[in-house]
């Protein structure tokens, strides 16, 4: 069974980025449900367990996040906690830096005052 | 940062119901207790915020957002293989992850063995098209219902076609046992319909009750009343949906007149799209003309029996009615219907006949499937035992047992479900063979190709898959596998499993031994038939049925008749033109007495009576013996002349000389002997010769509206163009003529070798599938064989031993397998083709040349199945079967 593949380079996804921002957020202990929750207040938007779940595991896959496992302690089972590797930092970095070159120099005001 | 629940110091109530189980089964194991507690808690603080109900709601929101999203990851996860190393001391989860895998790694498999896979989809491509294509047919006649109102219910009386309009009248209001009873009998029509050419209808005649006895109703108009089926009545009708569509569809046809068999009938109704009755040729439903004084006895009594009762229990009434009958009507003793009354089914009495012949192909068909089935498991079992190392490797890293078995199951659907699709096309085929060559009859209008076809397919297919994997998942569960861990370098052979392997393969050639000896007997049986000389030219004659309107007299329908002769004889291309009441090969009927001028002691019998036209006899190709045939002015005269054949001047002028002598048929006057002519199969095939005498149509009365005509042409290529332009000659002047068929003289010939012709047919092709089955299973078996040996083979060829020795050690092993199967294949025939015995003509069920032959067949087969094998084995090369070690 393959875990880690060779890390891609480029954008990641919108939703991938959020949950990769949300692990480092969240800090030392970044498991699924937390991680879950932490997307949930800072976007303000409905977030499943399920979705930050998949995602996780196919940001393992690619080398942009690692887990291991906790140990089991007096009242929480043992959980997987993930973090971003530095192949993942790199691509959280490169995917701003392309952002920032699609707002350079962008004016929304014309925009916001048609509504 | 962080974000922790408030912890209350009990535990949060756990998950359950719904909600859990479904976390619970979509989950990889090792994130299972995680998740459902983390769950739980935040469950519990929106509850203690939000209260008890938004919590609910948070949790099925939850749930079902999550669904589509663990699912795809179950589904990726056994796509690509993935297990994160923080679970790999607990891996595992949804079920649908490790089959994924598997069926993964079974395509790879079967990719790259293409021989193999090919070999086993073909083979159980075969056993599932065929068996797919017999049970559609089966079901469509035998286990669909009938489009009747319970069917079980309704029953036809014995003597079926014999019963007069007296007897039925009389019992009319009370059928003792019968709720209703109903008369019918074939009435078919001749149809006008303006500018078109006069066509023919199938019909029947019916008393007024039939449909309510069907429990039958209308799609437009209704069906027969009270009292239209009495002499003086209106005409009325009542058309098929189909025969409703082709004259245009009208939905105001209730209340037209239409012109059927001459005559002006109202339509009052048009039955349903898919309502036939008696066959799914009927189209057109007549009210009858009942006489109560009428004793020709043509009618079949079909009747709804009473409620409380069954088919199975109607003796009682039955008895009642046969000694009511024997009270009113005297019956002769060689025609007494009340000797044994008796009920059919309905259905019985409809598809009874063809119900053998359709359960014996069924049963054939599931043998070949079954067949096929076995091949391919011993194709698989050969592929387990020669993955034994791998298999024994994966055991020892802790791959379960179970999920071994699981990835064989997975290939053996893969086969399947290639099977299914290669099955439906081998399905649609043999339908279209099958109802061609089976004797159905009318039935087979009954039965389409449709969606339930393919699902048969896939059904089978799938069925077939899961019984394939049975006996090598067997194998593999029974092995020690890490014991062959320890025998690969020494190659020791799992003889338990060829022993295995090879005793599926005897069965199949022992099957296949039967097969083909059962068609080595039919085809024989074909052979004689078609060789008895019946005394007429078959190759190159056409044939054109035609009927008149009834209500034609006998003059007009003899100048329908030979008014049309002239333009069919201005054909280009045609020998002869001729007209007869009744062909050679079409079965007994039109028989006469017979009374002869000077010999008034002559016991009182029938001989067979054939009205002819003038060039009937050269047309056919009789030969005449003595005096002569027919001439145009015999055709004038008004004394008439008759030809006799040769078994008739046997049999009645024994060593004297019939010519001159004088018959008498229809009145003193008679007809004078002027030719004998060779015998001719006037009757069936079987028959032998049957004293027949033939006369003209100008002298005698025409008593059927029906004729049959009779082109004959230089060569068997023009019969098509002679029906065609024939065809169009009597649409264009035949103003009184419709024709009902167009066939040439070597299909009535193919017909009357009948059954077991196409029995025979059906058996060989049965036999060439279970023939080549069976080399597929002794190729599979040997290769194998050699494959395991590769070694000793390599060893041997070194040391000095001649490559033939080897290649003839190997076709050994598989002639002894053919040979053991041949032998248990040749005891099964000697007691089973005696059930071909009603089929068989001329030859023995145990005919030991068609026995030997069969095993001969199968040898052969057998020698060219290892062939390959063999000669791999002779070419054994030691250095790089020790490398590969």
């Amino acid at each position: 069974m393959n875990s880690a593949k060779a890390p891609e380079m480029g954008g990641l996804g919108s939703f991938e980025e959020q949950v990769m921002l949300a692990v480092i957020r969240t800090g030392a202990d970044a498991y699924g449900m937390s991680v879950r929750r932490e997307l949930e207040r800072v976007t303000r938007r409905s977030v499943t367990i399920g979705s930050v779940y998949i995602t996780l595991d196919r940001l393992e896959a690619k080398g942009l996040v690692t887990s291991k496992r906790t140990a089991a302690g007096t009242d929480s089972p043992s959980r997987r906690v993930f973090s971003v590797t530095s192949a993942g930092a790199k691509a959280l970095s490169e995917t701003r830096a392309a952002r920032d070159r699609l707002w350079d120099g962008i004016n929304l005001q014309p925009f916001l005052r048609e509504v | 940062m962080e974000h922790e629940p408030q912890r209350d110091n009990r535990a949060p109530e756990p998950l359950t119901g719904v909600a859990a189980w479904l976390f619970r089964a979509l989950l990889p194991i090792a994130e299972r207790d995680e998740v459902l507690e983390d769950l739980a808690a935040e469950r519990a603080q929106r509850a203690a915020t939000q209260g008890r109900l938004s919590a609910r709601f948070w949790l099925w929101r939850q749930l079902f957002g999550s669904l589509p999203a663990l699912v795809r990851r179950a589904w990726w996860r056994g796509w690509t293989g993935f297990e994160p190393t923080a679970n790999r001391l607990n891996y595992g989860g949804f079920a649908m992850e490790t089959w994924i895998m598997d069926l993964r790694f079974s395509a790879r498999r079967l990719v790259n063995r293409p021989v193999y896979t090919l070999l086993a989809v073909l083979t159980l491509a075969l056993g599932v098209g065929g068996t797919a294509a017999i049970f559609s047919i089966v079901r469509a006649l035998l286990l669909d219902p009938l489009p009747v109102e319970r069917e079980e219910q309704v029953g036809v009386l014995w003597m079926d076609g014999s019963w007069t309009e007296q007897e039925f009248l009389h019992f009319r209001p009370d059928f003792p046992g019968f709720q209703r009873m109903a008369a019918y009998m074939h009435g078919d029509q001749t149809l006008e319909v303006d500018r078109q050419p006069l066509r023919m209808v199938r019909g029947i005649s019916a008393s007024a009750e039939l449909f309510d006895v069907l429990g039958a109703r209308p799609f437009i108009g209704r069906t027969f009343q009270k009292g239209e089926d009495v002499v003086g009545a209106a005409p009325v009708a009542v058309l098929s949906h189909g025969l409703w569509q082709e004259l245009g569809g009208d939905p105001s046809i209730f209340g037209r007149q239409l012109r059927l068999g001459g005559e002006s009938r109202t339509v009052v109704g048009v039955m349903p799209p898919g309502f036939w009755f008696p066959s799914p040729t009927i189209r057109v439903w007549t009210a009858a003309r009942l006489k109560p004084d009428d004793q020709d006895g043509n009618w079949t009594l079909i009747g709804r029996i009473e409620e409380g009762r069954t088919i199975e229990g109607m003796a009682g009434p039955l008895r009642a009615f046969a000694s009511e009958l024997k009270q009113r009507f005297t019956y002769l003793p060689d025609w007494d219907k009340t000797r044994a009354p008796a009920i059919r089914s309905l259905r019985d009495y409809i598809v009874g006949d063809v119900r053998t012949g359709l359960f014996a192909t069924l049963g054939a068909m599931g043998a070949i499937l079954l067949i096929a089935c076995v091949n391919v498991a011993a194709l698989m079992l050969g592929q387990v035992s020669s993955r034994s190392t791998e298999l024994a490797v994966r055991s020892a890293l802790g791959a379960a047992r179970r999920r071994l078995v699981q990835q064989l199951v997975c290939e053996s659907l893969l086969l399947g479900l290639l099977a299914a699709i290669a099955g439906a096309a081998v399905a649609t085929a043999a339908f279209r063979t099958l109802l061609r060559v089976l004797p159905l009859g009318t039935l087979a209008d009954a039965a389409r190709v449709d969606w339930t076809l393919f699902a048969a397919a896939i059904g089978f297919a799938l069925l077939a898959a899961l019984l394939v994997a049975v006996v090598p998942a067997g194998a593999l569960w029974r092995s020690r596998l890490q014991g062959s861990l320890a025998t690969a370098r020494t190659s020791g052979l799992s003889s338990r499993g060829g022993r295995l392997e090879g005793g599926l393969v005897v069965a199949q050639i022992a099957l296949a031994v039967l097969l083909v000896a059962g068609a080595g007997l039919l085809l024989r049986s074909v052979a004689n038939l078609r060789s008895v000389d019946i005394g007429i030219r078959v190759d190159s004659v056409a044939v054109i049925d035609a009927t008149m309107p009834v209500q034609l007299s006998s003059d007009e329908r003899l100048r329908a008749v030979l008014d049309i002769l002239p333009a069919l004889e201005a054909l280009p291309g045609v020998r002869a033109v001729a007209a007869a009441l009744k062909l050679p090969l079409r079965g007994s009927g039109h028989n006469f007495g017979i009374g002869i001028v000077g010999k008034p002691d002559l016991e009182k019998s029938t001989t067979a009576f054939r009205t002819v036209t003038v060039n009937y006899l050269a047309a056919m190709g009789i030969k005449v013996v003595r005096g002569r045939g027919f001439i145009p002015t015999d055709r004038l005269s008004t004394s008439r002349v008759v030809v006799v054949n040769e078994a008739l001047a046997a049999k009645y002028f024994p060593g004297e000389d019939p010519i001159g002598r004088v018959l008498q048929t229809f009145d003193d006057r008679g007809e004078r002997i002027i030719g004998v002519v060779a015998n001719v199969a006037e009757q069936d095939l079987t028959d032998g010769p049957v004293p027949a005498r033939y006369m003209l149509y100008e002298h005698v009365p025409i008593f059927v509206p029906a004729t049959s005509f009779v082109l004959a042409g230089q060569r068997p290529e023009d019969v098509p163009r002679l029906l065609d332009s024939g065809r169009q000659v009597i649409q264009r002047e035949g103003r009184a003529l419709a024709i009902e068929r167009t066939l040439s003289m070597a299909s009535i010939f193919e017909d009357a070798v009948g059954v077991p012709g196409r029995v025979a047919v059906l058996l060989s092709l049965l036999a060439g599938l279970a023939m080549a089955l069976g080399a597929v299973g002794v190729y599979g078996v040997i290769s194998h064989s050699v494959t395991r040996r590769k070694r000793d083979y390599g060893i041997r060829l070194a040391l000095g031993l001649p490559p033939r020795r080897v290649a003839s050690h190997v076709l050994g092993r598989g002639l002894r397998l053919v040979g053991l199967g041949s032998l248990i294949g040749i005891g099964a025939a000697l007691m089973l083709t005696r059930l071909l015995a009603t089929l068989l003509y001329g030859v023995r069920a145990t005919d030991p040349q068609v026995l030997a032959g069969a095993v001969m067949t199968l040898v052969i087969a057998g020698i060219v199945a290892c062939f390959i094998p063999a000669w791999r084995a002779s070419r054994t090369n030691l250095m790089s079967v020790l490398r590969d070690e």
